[in-house]
């Protein structure tokens, strides 16, 4: 909670959540024919909770994804992460929040080919300025959290895409962040490794880190604690809770 | 740290696509190795220039040469002038300001005899000062002296070739030889004089084969009043190559006094230095010209390699700007790779423009040698070829958008 006191601003804004958006609606616009990727989205998540995105395709759930990581920003709406206002940065900003808030896990994983396991961990640390050997040391920890320490010096074709798959989310842990954000990360998975993976980020969410994954597959959501519905541009459902 | 890191990664890019990253060079060695050529020649070329100069007498050596007019004339002066004479070289020694030597010499063809060996020779009339003017001195013996001027002494000092010639392995000082059936003591032999541009043929070789008599001696011989004893030419020295042309106008002013008529030519080296210059400042543009073009091109290779390998890349891109890369990180990034890359061709340039050279240097036996500087040029040339093409694709890959660019296949 001492992150989070440090960037309020009473004035102007009152306790938020780690991540609250207001009224976001994102329109794209290609010439006639105009888009509404979202109308209207109003969401608050908390630190450490652990919550899914679903919904049917073409229902916004990847562009509610890209706003929330900070890969792009709303047409109209606010988004506060961490008591920062990222809904009108700039491109360089928003590289920098990315960088220090957000670890990202993919679908198709997305290691760099030709670097060891051990430098796509360190990939973000070296964007953050981070020293040789601080660097190493913390990328080296990340791969001890998913069991993938030994296989440090090899490259991504060398490991299956279970393993391929924790190393990416040792690369989203290296930084600390406020927030992991995982589309689809078991889509290129079989079932067994895939509720391995899922498997992991329980135990993440254990240990109040804060993860929002975005899934079509219900047995999936089935294993957060929270579900948030999405269609056609609108929350339909946002408060389903177990547990 | 990240420049660091992208330098490491260019080298294992060039690793990992060798051929590729050859192929996208050859523009930039060509036009490095070009550059590195141009310099050596022209750096080697005025070098050995300047050593000639040095050797044979220095820039600030002016000769002055007869230049019939062909014009009739009624001036009675004029008329008389029969062209350069001893006297003229007294004139210029006493009023010419900007001189400090005089040097005429008469010549002719006599004949030489020392025992059986009899030969039609060039022979030469000169003063002690052609020794200092030429740089060229006695190895044994001794040269012409005032004295030896003064008295028109029969005396004769004689190239190497000539002493080998005429006297094998005797020493000639001391002997003497018969010129058109007068006796002279051969008082001195020259040092041999050696110049060659590439190793091979020695530009100085007539200076051995020269026979050198008082020029007063030369003069008088024939029964002529020294005063007005014809010589063929004169080389003068003037005091400060920075002041060539006012030397050049005071021997003009000089000579047109004491002969009423412009009978006369006078060459400067410095004036003729500077032409040279002028032409070797076309061939050295042409040269480089060429080289421009090659690192143009080679540029432009270099972009669409870079683009090609950008778009293979895209993926990786968007990784990286999805962990936190700014765009002026992945703009440094790809620029620096390009740099790199370039770097590695300028120094594949020196090696290619090394074979050049050797190339030319066998042709035309221009000499030529690759100096620090030169490399450095190279180098530079190349890295700022990198800098300027590797813009465009760098500027595309930092405004790429992470989403779309995360999407790619």
């Amino acid at each position: 909670m001492s992150a989070l006191l440090q960037y309020e601003e009473p004035q102007t804004a009152p306790r938020k959540a780690l991540i609250q958006l207001d009224e976001i609606t994102k329109i794209y616009d290609s010439g006639e024919n105009a888009v509404q990727a979202l109308r209207g989205v109003d969401v608050a998540i908390e630190k450490g909770e652990f919550v899914a995105i679903i919904g049917p395709s073409g229902s916004g759930k990847s562009t509610l994804m890209h706003i929330l990581g900070c890969l792009d920003t709303p047409t109209t709406g606010k988004y506060w992460l961490d008591g920062e206002d990222v809904a009108e940065m700039s491109a360089r900003a928003l590289a920098r929040v990315r960088n220090q808030k957000i670890g990202f896990v993919f679908q198709t994983f997305n290691l760099l080919p030709r670097a060891s396991i051990l430098k796509n961990v360190e990939l973000p640390l070296l964007y953050a300025g981070v020293g040789r050997d601080e660097r190493r040391e913390r990328a080296f920890k990340a791969l001890q959290r998913v069991g993938l320490e030994k296989r440090a010096k090899h490259r991504p074709n060398e490991l299956s895409g279970g393993q391929r798959q924790r190393v990416a989310i040792a690369r989203a842990l290296v930084n600390d962040p406020s927030l992991i954000l995982a589309d689809e990360p078991t889509g290129n998975l079989d079932q067994k490794t895939g509720s391995d993976i899922i498997a992991i980020f329980e135990e993440l969410a254990a240990h109040d880190e804060t993860i929002v994954l975005v899934t079509h597959d219900p047995a999936i959501a089935g294993r957060t604690q929270r579900r948030i519905t999405l269609v056609d541009g609108e929350i339909v459902d946002g408060e389903t809770v177990d547990q | 740290m990240i420049l660091l890191e992208s330098i490491l990664d260019g080298i294992r890019d060039i690793k990992d696509h060798f051929g590729r990253t050859m192929l996208q060079l050859v523009g930039i060695i060509l036009g490095a190795g070009s550059i590195v050529a141009t310099f050596s020649l022209s750096v080697a070329g005025k070098s050995a220039a300047m050593n000639y100069y040095k050797i044979s007498g220095g820039i600030q050596k002016i000769s002055v040469f007869d230049k019939p007019t062909g014009k009739v004339t009624l001036d009675a002066k004029a008329l008389a002038s029969k062209g350069l004479t001893y006297h003229d070289a007294l004139a210029l020694k006493r009023d010419g300001k900007e001189i400090d030597l005089v040097s005429p010499v008469a010549n002719e063809n006599m004949t030489l005899r020392y025992r059986d060996i009899e030969k039609p020779r060039s022979i030469m009339g000169v003063t002690p000062a052609y020794s200092p003017m030429n740089d060229f001195r006695a190895g044994s013996g001794r040269f012409i002296t005032d004295n030896d001027l003064a008295t028109a002494a029969r005396v004769v000092v004689l190239g190497t070739e000539r002493a080998q010639e005429f006297f094998g392995s005797d020493d000639p000082i001391g002997k003497t030889m018969s010129i058109n059936g007068t006796g002279y003591l051969v008082v001195g032999v020259m040092e041999e004089k050696y110049f060659s541009f590439d190793h091979k043929r020695n530009v100085m070789r007539w200076l051995n084969r020269q026979i050198y008599i008082p020029l007063t001696t030369f003069v008088t011989r024939k029964g002529e009043p020294l005063d007005r004893g014809k010589v063929s030419f004169m080389h003068v020295r003037m005091k400060d190559v920075k002041r060539n042309q006012d030397a050049v106008d005071e021997i003009k002013a000089i000579l047109l006094r004491e002969h009423g008529t412009k009978d006369y030519e006078v060459f400067s080296r410095v004036a003729n230095l500077r032409r040279n210059e002028q032409n070797n400042q076309m061939y050295d543009m042409t040269f480089m010209i060429c080289g421009i073009i090659s690192l143009l091109v080679g540029g432009i290779v270099v972009m669409n390699i870079q683009l090609a390998s950008f778009n293979e890349r895209v993926r990786e891109v968007g990784t990286r700007k999805a962990v936190g890369a700014s765009p002026a990180q992945i703009f440094f990034q790809f620029l620096s790779e390009t740099i790199l890359v370039s770097i590695v061709g300028g120094f594949l340039g020196i090696v290619v423009g090394k074979f050049f050279c050797q190339g030319i240097a066998a042709l035309t036996r221009d000499p030529a040698e690759i100096t620090v500087g030169t490399a450095v040029w190279a180098i530079v040339f190349a890295a700022g070829t990198g800098l300027v093409f590797g813009m465009y694709p760098a500027i595309r890959a930092s405004r790429l958008n992470p989403i779309e660019a995360l999407r790619a296949e």
